[in-house]
């Protein structure tokens, strides 16, 4: 129904999940949660169309997108907890042998015409980043970052490795459906998660293992929409997520609030939830 | 604490919501004349802190900061607070937005408000408190002998109970989660007044329309008041004012009555208002008046002491606590006493202070023989027989849009003829002129028609119009038949005119005519010589 479904392949995950085709993966009659948000599961100016269902990760958006009007909210729990479910044996390695610290710098977004940069000061930032690190560290840039090269080379003429998951792709097109498979794979073999801002990649680390830390500058992103708070929201909601150093079972207990483990359901109870069962 | 939001002036804490706003949804924040009132009394004249829980109308937030020396309002919403920031600038008041379980390491306050009650405290962010747990949260920020006065919304008033939307259609965009789905809420006088302890000292039956106060009553006294007298008039007139927004399965007023009978209004109303620790002295009632301000009562055995705020007008005085005139008349007018009904209508005839001004009989006590007036007192002077003759308007308009049984056919209810033998029953002779008068006061003294008619009302409505239109069946069913009669009639008396016209024509052609009508020809000859002249000539020419 929206092409933001498709995004990081999260449409195409579901399908296999339920035993459907995933190259083609069947429509999903709403919109589904594309990322982490400290609002109703999607930007703040997002349209919706009448009647659309929402299908988000965890139910605090569904609370929030409640208090804005907002009806016909079903919480699934993230995608990737379901890649989690399908692949648990993908890039694995015995605890012991996971090294190094995969470090993901917030990124800019990705619209023709109307996409954001973000702008701070990477030299401090990578600073930080090596006083703080005691492994190798992995830089993942998104496309948008990786593909402007003043930036891409700030980090690798650091000393990083730095690498790019693909892209989410845009009306349906340039998706890279691996992009959430090679992410879970890097995961599974790094020791610690680490971003400047709280994000989705946090908690997929985290749900895969990772030791988590925070810390860093935010950075500004261009026309930032203030009206969920911003930063300090964050925070003043998830503060024990922040820092260098956080405790794991607390940020375990988090990010199962956040993904929603507890709403991961059945593939059959899937198929009804997306009306995905043959009807002739 | 806390840090600031870009609006300098106020703080911020753990929980806010944004875009969000308690002060201009389908309910007003926690205000009103009767609430101001209260406050006006209980509170202390200078209180070094005072604590505002929940959205409040500003003029209460000004009222708690000008007997304070220093107040803390707490607002979920951020563009709320900024606006209240804007409203109250005053230095000693600091405006906070965030959630009740956010506001941490504050010092204990002196005195604590929430008279918007502990529904509208939480965030979207916030964790599922259920209402011992949000009580709770307000505990912490008092001091142990503070004065708290905190509101509880109730689960079981007759608004709820009476509300024709089903389950999923009544919550609200701040239900994100079901608030009212909590078996741990207090909703009853005496869960309330266990939940929050025994510093419990006054507990208020509260009715508002849609936020803001309309009238405040004891408990106690609410529960003790029975239909039609003063106690019950203040809860229903709260209560439709509460029922007023509301689509309802029938009239509040039928359920309050029977809330009434059974010692249960302040268990029906739409919420309690509960005082702990001690203030100034307060009053039994505090109800707000059409006319504007507020009219204060006090109960006190079988009697109460009416006054009016902040005015030396009237009404002012006594009151006794008894069954209304119209409670008597619509309990007469239901058992077809038609004599009763009659001797009591000869009594208001009959009582001097009908020409005082205008008349409500829901609203008029009997004292001896004569009647004492009541909490309202609409302004307006005309003669004795007009001035009665509205309050039969109304009770007849009262009376018909509860449906209520009566003894009188529809021919009289949907005239005029009702309210004018309703005045010579009282001794008013015919007088067009009075009744007419009277319908012009009644319609300035009618009620707002409601948003939406109640569902019950709605089917009387419709069962009415069926039997109407049955009836009118009836009368045309009637009238054909008459009309068949009629011709009938027609068919016989043509019948008996063309007999006659035979026999007529019969007689005509008989001997006795033809001499007769010779006779009469030849009678008319008056000149015979002319005659026989005429008759010669006409010989002549054939």
């Amino acid at each position: 129904m929206h092409h933001h479904n498709f995004y990081y392949g999260q449409q195409h995950i579901l399908a296999r999940y339920c035993g459907l085709d995933d190259e083609f993966p069947p429509r999903i009659p709403g919109y589904l949660q594309h990322g982490w948000n400290v609002g109703c599961g999607w930007n703040p100016v997002h349209e919706f169309f009448d009647g659309a269902w929402r299908y988000v990760w965890s139910d605090a958006p569904r609370r929030r997108g409640h208090s804005l009007g907002r009806r016909n909210y079903a919480v699934t729990g993230a995608p990737m907890l379901y890649l989690m479910d399908l692949e648990p044996d993908l890039g694995k390695v015995p605890d012991a042998e996971r090294r190094g610290t995969l470090w993901f710098l917030f990124h800019g977004w990705d619209a023709p015409g109307m996409g954001a940069k973000i702008h701070g000061d990477h030299a401090r930032l990578i600073s930080e980043i090596k006083e703080t690190e005691t492994e190798p560290v992995t830089i993942s840039l998104y496309y948008t970052e990786y593909e402007r090269a003043e930036v891409r080379r700030s980090y690798e003429e650091a000393g990083f490795e730095v690498i790019c998951f693909g892209k989410r792709g845009w009306n349906y097109e340039g998706t890279d459906r691996q992009f959430l498979y090679k992410q879970l794979k890097a995961f599974r073999r790094v020791k610690r998660v680490a971003s400047n801002r709280l994000a989705t990649a946090i908690f997929y680390g985290v749900a895969a293992g990772c030791e988590p830390a925070v810390y860093g500058d935010p950075m500004e992103l261009e026309g930032d929409n203030p009206l969920f708070g911003g930063q300090t929201r964050i925070a003043r909601l998830w503060g024990d997520m922040l820092g260098k150093q956080i405790d794991l079972p607390t940020a375990r207990a988090i990010t199962d609030d956040e993904l929603g483990r507890a709403w991961v359901m059945p593939p059959a109870e899937m198929r009804m939830l997306f009306d995905w069962n043959q009807r002739d | 604490m806390t840090d600031s939001v870009p609006t300098p002036a106020v703080q911020i804490v753990r929980g806010e919501i944004q875009p969000w706003t308690d002060y201009t949804g389908y309910r007003s924040p926690a205000g009103g004349e009767p609430l101001l009132a209260l406050l006006d009394d209980l509170l202390p004249a200078s209180a070094p802190t005072a604590l505002i829980v929940g959205p409040h109308s500003y003029p209460v937030v000004e009222l708690v900061a000008a007997r304070s020396a220093a107040v803390t309002v707490l607002v979920r919403s951020v563009s709320d607070a900024q606006e209240l920031r804007a409203a109250v600038p005053a230095g000693h008041v600091t405006v906070i937005t965030g959630a009740l379980d956010g506001l941490v390491d504050v010092p204990p306050f002196d005195v604590v408000i929430a008279a918007d009650g502990l529904d509208r405290v939480l965030g979207a962010d916030s964790p599922a408190l259920d209402w011992p747990a949000r009580w709770a949260e307000l505990r912490r920020l008092a001091t142990g002998d503070a004065l708290v006065v905190v509101a509880v919304e109730n689960e079981f008033a007759l608004t709820g109970l009476y509300d024709r939307r089903p389950a999923d259609e009544r919550h609200g965009d701040d239900e994100w989660r079901p608030l009212h789905d909590d078996a741990a809420r207090p909703t009853s006088p005496r869960q309330v007044a266990e939940a929050l302890g025994e510093r419990v000292t006054r507990l208020y039956a509260t009715f508002d329309a849609a936020g803001t106060s309309h009238t405040l009553l004891d408990a106690a006294a609410a529960g003790s008041t029975r239909p039609g007298r003063p106690g019950a008039r203040f809860a229903v007139t709260g209560l439709a004012a509460s029922a007023a927004h509301t689509p309802l399965l029938a009239p509040v007023a039928d359920g309050a009555d029977a809330a009434a009978r059974a010692g249960l209004l302040a268990a029906v109303a739409p919420g309690w208002l509960a005082v702990l620790g001690s203030g100034g002295a307060i009053h039994t009632a505090y109800a707000s008046l059409d006319s504007g301000g507020v009219l204060l009562a006090d109960l006190d055995e079988a009697e109460w002491t009416l006054s009016v705020r902040d005015s030396a007008l009237e009404p002012a005085g006594r009151l006794p606590d008894t069954e209304s005139v119209e409670t008597l008349l619509f309990r007469l007018a239901a058992a077809e006493d038609v004599p009763g009904f009659r001797a009591l209508a000869g009594r208001l005839g009959a009582w001097a202070g009908l020409a005082d001004g205008v008349v409500l009989l829901d609203d008029l006590y009997p004292e001896g023989d004569g009647f004492v007036r009541g909490l309202t007192r609409p302004a307006g002077e005309d003669e004795a027989a007009a001035l009665l003759a509205a309050a039969y308007h109304r009770l007849r308009d009262r009376l018909l849009r509860a449906h209520r049984r009566h003894p009188w056919p529809p021919w009289m209810t949907s005239t005029d003829d009702l309210v004018t033998t309703w005045l010579s029953m009282s001794g008013v002779a015919d007088d067009p002129g009075a009744v007419k008068r009277g319908r012009e006061i009644a319609d300035g003294l009618a009620e707002p028609a409601a948003d939406e008619p109640d569902l019950r009302t709605v089917l009387a409505d419709a069962a009415a119009d069926r039997q109407r239109a049955t009836e009118l069946a009836g009368k045309v069913f009637g009238l054909e038949r008459t009309m068949r009669y009629r011709d009938q009639s027609l068919r016989t008396r043509e019948q008996q005119i063309r007999t006659m016209r035979d026999e007529l024509r019969k007689l005509r052609n008989s001997p006795a005519m033809r001499l007769h009508e010779v006779s009469r020809k030849v009678a008319k000859v008056r000149d015979p010589r002319a005659f026989a002249r005429a008759l010669k000539r006409r010989i002549l020419k054939s």
